[in-house]
Formats: C-alpha cells, structure tokens, sequence
C-alpha cells in the first residue's frame, strides 16, 4: 500500500485525504461534542482511515481498467454503482446537457435549467480549470433530487417497494458478470425470458406458466373475493377506444383493496418489468406482460394494481395507434395522394421511433442503476418510472391519435378530398398542435398535387394516372357522335370536377387552373403550336410547393394571363377568327347590301321555279357573279371561299324561295367559337332576313310596275280599276312600310346594336376565349330573340305556348298574305293590261269600221254580249249580294262590246274579293302583332311596335286567353269586314261618278 | 507578480463561485471546501467517476456511523 501510495502525485493525497476528513469529520465533530468514548473514537478513526483506503483503491481500479470485470466492492452490495461504460462512452462531453436534462425532468419550471445555463457560459469564459466536462460531470453525479435528502437521511430500507426483486432481476440479466447474485435469479429465472421477447411462438406458453405460477400463490390467501375479481380482471381487456369504462373501474376498486393488503406477497408483473417491456410495446409488439391480442385489442396482465393499470392503459393507446398505424403505412393501394400520405405518416412515425429508442435508452440506464436493494431510491432517482413514460409520451400519443383519425377518415376519399381533409384539421382545428402537424402533413401529401397541378398549368398535360386531379378526362361515350367530338375539344374535353377540388385553392382559381390546363392542350392540339407551348413551359416552370400560396398565386395568375394572350391571339391572327365572324355579319346577316341585292336579283327568276329544278352550279354561278359585281370581291380570299349556296332539304312543293340559303363554312378550331349550334343559328336568321329580302323585293318590283304603269296602261283604264288600284297601292304601301321597319329594327336596331356589343366585349383586354365564347353565344341570342326568332316560347309560359303563335310564324303568315297580296295586285295588273288591249282593240275596230263607213258601234255587238252577261249577273247577284258587281252591271257601257266581258268581269270580281281580305287580313294580323310587341318585356322590341304604329294607324290588340282571342278576333272581324264595306261603298261611289263622267264624255 | 497570481486567486473564486452555485442547483451537498477540493483533484487526473464514487462511498459510511453513534446515545 505504502508503495502505492509513492507513486502518487502528493497533491492528490492531499486532497484526497483532507476530502475524507472533511465528509467524515462532519459525524465525528458532532460525536466529540458528546462525549464519546475512547474506543469509540479510536473505531472512528480506524474506520477513516480505511475510507481513505477503500477510496484510494477505488481510484486506483478506475485509473487501471475501467473495464475491470471484478469491482473491488463486488460482494459487499454496498451500492456503489459503477457505469463505467456510460462514463467512459460519449457522456463525457455533453455532462452539461445531461445536467440541463436532468434539470428539466425534475423541476417543472425551466427556471433552474436556464439558471444553469447562464452558469455554465460562464464557467466556459473562465480559464482556470482545463477539465470542465469532469468536475460538471462529477456534480451530476453527485446530484440528488430534492426530495431525496430526507430519505437519504432516515432509513433507506423500511420502505422497500413490490417492485424489488424483479428489478434486480433485471439488472442481472444484463449484466452478467454480477455473479453474486446467482441463487436470487434462479429463484425466478422462469418468468423471464430474453429482453426481446417478440417471438410469437414461445409467448402463450410462458404466459400460461406465469399464470398458473401465480394462482396457487394466491389462492393462499383464500379470499373467495379475490378470486373472482381476478376472474373479472382475466376477462378485461382493453382498447384505445374505451380505455376505462365503469364497469371496468368497479372492478378496479375491489382489485385495489386486494392489492394494497397483499402488496407484499403477490408476485405480478412488477413496474421495471413492465418498464422494460414498454419500447417494444410502443412499438407493436406483443410482450410478456402486454399481450396483443388483435390487432386493435391489447391484454393487460390481470394483477396489477389499479394505478398501474390505469397508466398501462395510457400507454396501451400509442402502442395500438401505432400498430395500425404501421399496418396502413405498410399497405400498399390507393393512388399518388394515398401514397404520399403513406410516406408522411411513415415519416412521423420515424420521430415517433427515435423518442421510443431515447425512452428504452433512459429505461434501461434506470434499471441498470439500482444494484442495490439496500437502495430503493435508485429507481427513483433515475427518474423513470411508467408515469413519467406516460407523460413523456403524451406528445406523440396526440400525434398518433391524430394521425389514426386521418387515416380513418382518408379511407374512401381520394385526391382533393383528402387534401381537403387534412386541410381542414390544419386551418378548423383550434388545437395547435392539431394544427401543426397537419401542416407537416399536407406538406408532404401536397406533393404529388402539386406536381399534377405544375404539369397542367405549365404543359396541359394531365398526368392523373389514379384520378385525383380535379379536371378529369370525362369518358367518351361511344353513342357520341365522333364529328361532334372532334369539334368540341374545348368544351368537352376536359371537366371541372368540383368535388375534388381540395379546400387549399379556392373555387375561383380552380377554374382559373383548369381554363389555363385547357387552354394549353388546346393550343397544343386544337391549334397546332405545341411548339410554343413548350417553349412557354421550358421558360416559366417552375416548382410549386404547400404553403407559399402567394407565390403560387401570381405565378397562377402569370400563366393565366400569358395563355390567354396567346389563344387570343392565335385566333386572331392565324385562326382570323374575328375576320370570319365580320363576314358572317356581312354575309349570312346581310350585312353588305349590294351584295345581297346582287345575288336576290339574279337569283330571282331562277328561284321563282320550284325547289326541285335548282341546280347547284346555277346557284353557284350566280353566287360567283354576285360576289363578282359587289364590294365583296375585296374580301379576301380565303373568306370568300368558305361562302356557299345551296338549297336546304327539299321538301315537296316549295320553290326556290323557300330552300336557297347561304352557307359559311366554319372549320376547327373556330369552330369552337363558332360552334355548330351557332352555325344553325346564323342559318335560322339568315333564311328569315332573305324571306323578309324577297317580300320586300317582290313588293318593290311590283310597287315599280305599278308606278311605270300609272303613267301608260293604268292611266288608260283608270275609269275601271283605278279605284282598285288606289287601294292596292295603299296596301303596297302600308306593307312596304312594314318590312322597312321590320328589315330596319332587325339590321339597325337589332344586329348591329349585339354586334357592337360582341366588339367591346371581345376587344376588352384579359378577355378569355370563354369569354370570346360567351360573348358570341350572347350575341346570337339577342339576335334571334329580339329577331322575334323563338321569342315567344322563351319569354312565355309553357301552357301558352300553343295557343299564342310565336312571333316567328306570324310574321311568316304576315309576309305569306303579303306575297298573295301581291300576286293579287300582280293579277290586277295583268287585267288592266288585258282591259286595256281590249280597249285598244275596240278603238282599233271602231276605227277601221268608221274608216270603212260603217257605223262605229252597231246594235249587234250590244245585244251579242248582253244576254250572257245578265245571266252570268243575275247569278252572280243572288250567290254573292256584291254592290261591286251590281255597279259592273250599269256603268261601263264601253266594255259591254267584248264578247268575254263577262269572264273578265267575273275575274274582276273575284281579284278585288282577294285583294280586300287579304288586305283585311294583313291589318288584323298586323294589329295582333302590334299587340303583342306592346307587351314585350324587351324595350327594343316595344320600340318595333312604335316605329310600325307611329302615327296609330293601327289599333294593337292584346289577345289574352283562348277565349278572349276568338272573342276579338270576331270583333276584329267583323269591324274589318265593315271598313272594307265602307272602303267598297265609298268606291263605289267614287266608281258611280266616274262612270257618269265617262259616260257624258263619251257622250 | 503579485498581481498575478492575485489575478489567477481572483479567477479561481470566480470558477469556484460558479461551480457552488451549479453545485446548489443539483443539491450535491458539497460546501466550497469539499468543492474545491474536488477541482483540484479532477485537475490532477482523478477519473470524475472515480471520485463520486468515493464521495457517494464516504457519505454512507457517513451515514451508517451517525446511525451507529445515534443508536450508541439511544442506547445509553
């Protein structure tokens, strides 16, 4: 020894010796005030002295080996615990963090950790000591928490908790070279199995061991109570789902009594056990004492104490979440977001692992520590016990119950929806932490989205292999008709599915998002540029990521405008879309006047023919000249060539007027402006705009024949039918007046008025192609709505429908009376000819006979021509009471020399009949239309009514129901029926004194 | 020279100083003598392991001699 004691350095021994002087003397001062005795005193020394001893061969064992199998104090069990595996290892360079932690799970306020802090930056300036780590670690070591000291100083072993033996066990079982334990550990060495103890094989068996080992042990204490609420407690088992239920804490209060008496006795899985158990329940796996028995249902061990049970039942929760938990994230279904959430939760999952890994390290090192069973604060001093477990898990069982529930929920949701979700927990939840870590969630889950939603807005592509997007590709029904299809590649081929829109982006940019995505594809492949769209994407990509939403905003919004700029301007420029709708407008919309004129003029008398004696090639002809003649041969080219005509499907008995229209032909991608519902549109117009052309034609070329007429043949037998002829051109002239207006309200007040509306809108700068789109649709409603074109049906309820005549068809019946009208008047004309000639004849012979020296006019010729005619008007008389024809009867004397001036009168007769009703007619349909314009919700089509009835020639005529309608209309009847006799009457009159006057003239 | 060491006395307090107060806060039980006797020590080599093994050893000798001599009185 004293050889020993040589090679140390003296300082040491100083110091080392003054420190057991002073950590002894502190009793032996306290003695010598007593008074002791001397051999007391000299055994008290005696015993310093072999302190410094032991102590100098404590260190003397460190300074050889730290390793050193045999501790000097081996056998003794005095409790001197040597971790020198933990001080020789990494410890010795964090002491610091150690004592922070330590600090922090012993005191609930950060208050003395940040103290310590502060301290130890302190000592770090400092540059007296060079071996900081050591005396710091030393301190630790020293350490003992506060409420230690009193048990320090009363007895340590009075108090020895059930958990005793089995903690020993355990260290044993570690560490093997503590021999000296032996014969303890054989005693219960079959209720231990290896530390892992996952094997599932071995697991029953050794449960059933344990079970029947303890039974005989209890029945001992022949309580008939305790057995049964040991059956009670066999049976329980527990779920996170309701981990207490009453029933369950009934029992419990009687097992607690029990336990608390025969606490000593009873051997059950005590607390280290359990403790040593936990990181491998944690994570899943069934232990000796935990028992999994289906995947959501775990088994406590029946004899526990109440408390402890409650706190397994604590930990039970994390350990099943994360079983199922790990069932999910091991499956492998669903589509991209499904996996992606797979992956975050792993992720998660891996945290949840790492605390699970420092838990089973802390445990571990706690039950290594208590070597000592004269030492039963050890484990408390070590700081683990399955309490402190439970809250240090607290955390991460939120976190798992959180991420079970997402789970759940994310079930039968795919795509937005449970992007939408998981939103909904990250921005709906007031927990934060809820929130937090669902917003560490849809970061990763996001991904996969957000990768579609780049690959869309950047490229149009659609890469949606599972079908989470929320454009989707609607299936192409095979009933659909294919032209149809390749038309509608703008509207049909891509959908907003408004269900799957998840909650991050709102409605307005998911619509943003998908014009962007379609307007893309179809540049690509409705306009042929994929060049420039990949020329767009290579440029402007770039990632999008959760969270940035104002990034992904104004990179949205960018991407927006620039696609949109583009479409427009391709239409524009290379699809001339803008040029083709100016010559729809001129064209089928007649707009260019002299071209219509043109063509209406050189068509007209092939079209007088019936329908089915037109030729294409005559009217193409035709078409050519027409263009030819006109402004149009200016338009370019490439318009002109989609300019047809053609006649519409023939139907029996029409004529040309009826099946000739013009055609514009539309081909992608216009055409999705411009759709085929659009072109049918501008047929419907364009065939009544050229029936209202041809009425207004036919009634000018008529109204120019009458004129040119008035002045030669009409003049001449004015005495006969010049009252006729007054009241035809009247008529001509109220109906010239009518179509003026009606051509007038349609082209001015009508299409120009929509087609300067479709300019602002489509000129306005941001404009989309829907809106081209819209705005062009909108356009050719209130053409042909305010056209009159199906107005009624739409701005009249469905139960009126059939009794009220749509606008449509009564100007249809309007411009019918108005084409007889003018055959009448046509059939006029050619009488007044026919008069006239036969007046020319009768001068003719008049004067050869007079030449000759004859009498002019001879009896003969009177009575020839007397006899049939006042047969043929006795008849006529008593059929039609006609003052017309009674007025033939007397006046005319001229006419009475031809030999057909009968058949001639009749025809006369039967003209002016024809000629009053359909003129009739005209004005009690024109009142009735007039009437129902003045009820038109729509101001232009009112400012129609007015324009016709400027000075209230006509009286308007609300028809009302059914039954009012007949009503008026036979009063309407009757009133014309009584202007047309006073018109008859009148000219009658008129017919009277004209006669008399020729007859004094001819006289 | 003088001022020096008187330098280097200042900063040992200081360290000292620092080290009770972390001492009070992990309840060691050191007094400064006992404290500045383990620095010096842990200074000259001692494995700091080694030395609270000694000092955990010392006090429960400590403590079953107190008993002892608390029994001896009780006894008496």
């Amino acid at each position: 020894m004293s050889a020993r004691q040589s090679t140390r350095p003296r300082r040491i021994e100083d110091a080392l010796s003054q420190l057991v002087d002073n950590l002894t003397h502190r009793f032996s001062f306290a003695a010598a005030e007593d008074d002791l005795s001397d051999d007391e005193y000299e055994a008290l020394a005696l015993r310093q002295q072999d302190n410094l001893d032991r102590s100098w061969r404590l260190l003397d064992a460190y300074t050889n080996s730290n390793n050193d199998p045999t501790s000097p104090n081996g056998g003794q069990g005095l409790g001197v615990t040597r971790r020198g595996s933990l001080a020789g290892g990494e410890n010795i360079n964090n002491a610091s963090d150690l004592i922070k932690r330590k600090l922090l799970r012993e005191n609930a306020s950060p208050d003395k950790a940040v103290r310590f802090s502060n301290l130890y930056s302190r000592l770090l300036t400092q540059p007296v000591l060079s071996q900081k780590w050591a005396i710091l670690y030393l301190l630790y070591r020293l350490s003992t928490p506060d409420d230690y000291d009193e048990g320090f100083e009363e007895d340590g072993v009075a108090r020895s908790p059930p958990v005793e033996p089995a903690n020993l066990q355990n260290i044993l079982l570690k560490g093997q070279r503590r021999q000296g334990m032996g014969p303890r550990m054989a005693e219960n060495s079959d209720e231990e199995g290896p530390a892992i103890s996952s094997s599932v094989s071995q697991l029953p068996a050794r449960l059933e061991r344990k079970a029947s080992q303890r039974r005989p042990e209890r029945e001992v204490e022949g309580d008939p109570e305790l057995e049964l609420a040991r059956e009670h407690q066999r049976s329980r088992k527990m779920s996170d789902a309701a981990p207490r239920d009453p029933q369950t804490e009934g029992q419990g209060v009687v097992q607690f009594q029990l336990e608390s008496d025969n606490q000593e006795q009873l051997p059950q899985p005590a607390e280290p056990g359990l403790l040593r158990d936990l990181p491998f329940n944690l994570q899943g796996l069934s232990s000796s004492n935990l028992e999994f028995s289906s995947s959501v249902t775990l088994k406590l061990p029946p004899t526990l104490p109440i408390p402890l049970m409650s706190l397994l039942n604590a930990l039970a929760e994390p350990c099943l979440l994360y079983k199922g938990l790990s069932a999910f994230v091991d499956s492998a279904s669903g589509g991209l977001l499904n996996q992606s959430l797979r992956a975050a939760l792993s992720n998660e999952l891996r945290s949840y692992l790492g605390l699970v890994a420092t838990l089973e390290g802390e445990i571990r090192r706690a039950l290594a520590a208590p070597e000592n069973s004269n030492d039963p604060k050890s484990a408390a001093k070590t700081g683990v016990t399955l309490k402190r477990c439970v809250v240090w898990t607290r955390d991460a069982t939120m976190a798992l119950r959180l991420m079970s529930l997402i789970v759940e929920e994310a079930q039968n949701k795919k795509g937005g929806q449970l992007i939408s979700m998981i939103h909904g927990f990250s921005t709906s939840h007031g927990d934060p932490f809820v929130c937090t870590l669902a917003e560490k969630l849809l970061a990763h889950v996001t991904r996969p989205f957000y990768d579609m939603l780049r690959q869309w807005i950047y490229d149009g592509e659609l890469s949606d292999p599972y079908k989470e997007f929320f454009v989707v590709e609607p299936e192409l029904s095979p009933s659909t008709d294919p032209r149809r299809i390749a038309t509608s590649v703008w509207e049909d081929k891509y959908k907003l599915d408004d269900d799957t829109v998840p909650s991050i982006i709102t409605q307005d940019f998911a619509k943003k998002v998908f014009l962007i995505g379609k307007s893309l594809n179809f540049i690509r492949y409705g306009c042929g540029d994929s060049a420039w769209v990949e020329a767009y994407s290579k440029e402007t990509s770039k990632e999008l990521r959760y969270g940035d939403t104002a990034s992904l905003e104004t990179s949205i919004d960018e991407a927006y405008k620039t696609t949109m700029a583009r479409l427009i301007y391709l239409m524009d420029e290379k699809f001339k879309l803008f040029d083709h709708l100016r010559a729809l407008k001129k064209y089928l919309l007649l707009g260019q006047g002299d071209f219509i004129a043109l063509l209406m003029e050189s068509l007209a008398s092939n079209l007088d023919r019936p329908a089915n004696s037109q030729y294409r090639h005559t009217l193409t002809a035709q078409l050519e000249h027409a263009i030819r003649a006109s402004n149009a041969q200016y338009d370019s080219p490439d318009v002109l060539r989609r300019l047809d005509a053609r006649m519409l499907e023939l139907s029996h008995g029409e004529i040309g007027w009826d099946c000739f229209t013009l055609e514009y032909k539309i081909d992608a991608p216009v055409d999705v402006v411009i759709t085929p519902w659009g072109s049918t549109q501008y047929l419907k117009v364009f065939n009544f705009l050229w029936r209202v052309k041809r009425v207004e034609f036919a009634l000018g070329s008529t109204w120019r024949r009458c004129m040119t007429g008035a002045r030669g043949v009409l003049g001449s037998v004015d005495d006969k039918v010049g009252s006729d002829w007054k009241r035809a051109r009247c008529a001509i002239a109220e109906m010239i007046h009518f179509v003026c207006q009606l051509q007038y309200y349609i082209l001015f007040e009508v299409i120009e008025a929509s087609w300067d509306q479709l300019q602002a809108s489509i000129s306005k700068p941001g404009c989309t192609l829907d809106d081209l789109i819209e705005a062009h649709t909108k356009y050719l409603n209130s053409i042909t709505h305010k056209g009159l074109l199906g107005s009624a049906s739409s701005s009249k309820g469905a139960s009126n429908k059939h009794q009220e005549e749509s606008f449509l068809s009564q100007l249809h019946q309007i411009l019918k009376i108005m084409l007889a009208y003018k055959d009448a008047v046509d059939g006029l004309y050619s009488f007044s000819v026919a008069e006239f000639t036969r007046r020319q004849e009768l001068s003719a012979k008049i004067e050869t006979r007079t030449a000759q020296g004859r009498w002019g006019v001879t009896e003969r010729d009177f009575i020839s021509s007397r006899r049939p005619h006042g047969h043929k008007s006795s008849v006529s008389s008593l059929s039609t009471p006609n003052i017309g024809a009674t007025a033939d009867d007397i006046g005319t004397p001229s006419s009475l020399v031809n030999h057909d001036l009968s058949a001639d009168d009749h025809m006369l007769g039967s003209l002016r009949v024809r000629l009053r009703d359909l003129s009739a007619e005209f004005k009690s349909r024109l009142n009735i239309l007039l009437g129902d314009l003045a009820y038109q919700p729509d101001v232009d089509m009112r400012f129609l009514g007015v324009v016709m009835n400027f000075n209230d020639v006509y009286e308007p005529v609300r028809k009302r129901r059914a039954t009012t309608s007949s009503r008026d209309k036979e009063r309407l009847r009757r009133k014309a029926a009584a202007a047309g006799g006073s018109a008859e009457n009148s000219a009658q009159r008129k017919d009277k004194r004209d006669t008399s006057g020729a007859e004094s003239a001819g006289n | 020279m003088p001022t020096q060491s008187d330098d280097k006395r200042q900063a040992a307090r200081e360290v000292i100083d620092i080290l009770h107060e972390i001492s009070t806060l992990l309840n060691t039980n050191l007094d400064r003598t006992d404290l500045s006797l383990c620095v010096s020590l842990i200074e000259n080599g001692v494995n700091p392991d080694a030395l609270a093994t000694i000092i955990k050893d010392l006090r429960r000798e400590d403590t079953a001699i107190s008993r002892t001599v608390a029994d001896h009185e009780f006894a008496k």
